[in-house]
């Protein structure tokens, strides 16, 4: 199993995510269908699907910010909402735009951070290791795309969580950011915490995850690991289109 | 308390909430400018229509600044969250979601409650040292006897803060809490005052505008609104404007998916 220095290998059997017939229905569209996997930590798992394929809904499931129409999202083997100081067991990067414009980078973490009760210092340390100490009091309205990806891995990264969730975190990163995620993602897998990746850069896909799960309207479609799929198929990519060819529906639900 | 802490940060790091108090504390110098040019009319005029001449309550006529800024404060507090999606975030990292609304309740009652009396307070002195015995003395009367007309005013402000906040939480939008509002305030009071009686002086005298007067008992015969309701009556139904959009706004914060 997966070693990690500072923690007892008991706690991280436990850091996982576990999904047991995830549905959501939104009106008459089934958003997530009976999807049941679980995510294990000590590697990077990718997160796949069409647009419209449910990956976004899932992980907000996971977060608790959509109740499920049925079955259930564990984290750690216990709902998320149950969690008095979520941010210390699960990070997560839904949308890095969705942040007040108005405020600066500092304030935006600290904002979050004093819910949980996570220290200044913290936020510091954070936005130093996303790259943005240097323009941390600037308004983040000014930022790019890709500065505000890097707030919104600083703001998963706040709690120091054994889990972590980023929703196509690499849109928007020039080349350096692309490698500075990918190195950061398998670093932070490779401290023994659990890491949940979706993303359409199939090539950046194929270097970053070990596992890789494939969901299509709302269903999971495949689940193996990175080796198993480029042995079966020519590429990730070949492997991607030719599993989801009959799931790729637009207009569906979020 | 922890969310508390980030719901006052929040509000401390946005520049429209120094804007919405500054525009609040401005009603005080409305005030003043007008309580100058009522000054300069009296002087210039005849003794004979001095006699006649009478002047409103400035702090009554500028209140109206305050209460509209704390209000859209109020529902930029929690709209702003959800125009940018920074809700989602703030919801995600407080599974409970109810401390979320409590803190932003808190922190936006709280500058009404400072904001109220000092634009109140602040106009009433200022007018009074301006006025002085001219208009009849309106401006005379002993500090005593206007102090429920003004502590009642100064808190309405707290109600309309509130009111905003509750109202953005319900509708999660920044126009249509704001037009709300103002209707509130503006539109609907005037249709109320043209319905024929009883049902104008009934539904006047639960209009939000009304409300501060009936509690303290004042005459409001020669205006839009109904004094139908005894101050204790007046006082619950004032608490309910701020409260029940806020317990709406929590039950859908609640149920809803973020």
């Amino acid at each position: 199993m997966v070693r990690c220095d500072d923690r007892p290998p008991y706690l991280i059997l436990y850091r996982v995510i576990e999904l047991k017939r995830l549905t959501k229905r939104y009106g008459d569209t089934l958003a997530v269908d009976d999807l049941s996997f679980n995510v294990e930590p000590g590697h990077v798992t990718g997160f796949l699907g069409p647009n419209g394929a449910g990956k976004s809904t899932t992980m907000r499931l996971i977060l608790g910010l959509d109740s499920p129409t049925s079955g259930e999202a564990l984290v750690n083997g216990r709902r998320y909402t149950s969690l008095s100081r979520p941010m210390r067991e699960v990070g997560a990067l839904l949308d890095a735009s969705a942040v007040h414009g108005g405020r600066s980078a500092y304030n935006h973490l600290l904002c979050l951070a004093r819910t949980n009760d996570i220290s200044a210092t913290r936020v510091s340390e954070v936005l130093q290791q996303v790259g943005l100490a240097g323009v941390a009091r600037k308004r983040v309205g000014g930022f790019s795309l890709g500065m505000k990806q890097r707030l919104g891995i600083a703001a998963a990264l706040l709690g120091d969580p054994g889990t972590l969730m980023f929703d196509e975190p690499v849109n928007g990163l020039d080349p350096d950011g692309v490698r500075w995620i990918r190195d950061l993602m398998r670093s932070l897998a490779k401290q023994g915490r659990t890491v949940l990746l979706s993303s359409h850069l199939m090539s950046e896909m194929a270097l970053t995850a070990e596992r890789i799960i494939i969901v299509g309207r709302g269903k999971l479609i495949t689940e193996a690991t990175v080796a198993e799929l480029t042995e079966r198929y020519p590429s990730l990519e070949d492997a991607y289109l030719a599993l989801t060819a009959s799931s790729v529906e637009y207009g569906a639900a979020r | 308390m922890s969310v508390l802490a980030s719901e006052w940060l929040k509000v401390r790091t946005v520049r429209s909430s120094y804007l919405a108090l500054g525009l609040s504390l401005g009603g005080i110098l409305l005030g003043i400018a007008v309580a100058w040019a009522a000054v300069g009319m009296y002087d210039s005029t005849t003794p004979e229509r001095q006699a006649h001449a009478s002047i409103a309550d400035l702090e009554e006529v500028v209140l109206i600044v305050p209460q509209l800024c704390m209000g859209v404060l109020g529902v930029l507090t929690i709209t702003s969250e959800y125009t940018t999606g920074l809700i989602r975030t703030s919801l995600a990292i407080v599974p409970r979601r109810w401390p979320v609304l409590a803190g932003k309740s808190a922190i936006v009652g709280l500058l009404g409650l400072v904001t109220g009396p000092l634009v109140v307070f602040g106009t009433y002195f200022a007018a009074r040292l301006m006025i002085g015995d001219r208009f009849r003395g309106s401006y005379t009367t002993p500090l005593l006897d206007k102090l429920p007309t003004l502590v009642t005013s100064s808190l309405s402000v707290v109600v309309f803060a509130l009111l905003g906040l509750g109202l953005g939480a319900t509708l999660r939008s920044t126009a249509g809490a704001i037009t709300i509002l103002v209707g509130l305030v503006y539109v609907i009071p005037i249709i109320v005052g043209n319905l024929p009686e009883p049902w104008s002086e009934r539904l006047g005298s639960v209009q939000i505008g009304a409300l501060p007067r009936e509690i303290t008992g004042d005459d409001l015969t020669h205006s839009v609104y109904g004094s139908l309701l005894p101050p204790v009556a007046a006082a619950i139904v004032l608490i309910a404007y701020a409260v029940l959009p806020l317990l709406a706004g929590a039950w859908l914060m609640r149920r809803r998916d973020a």
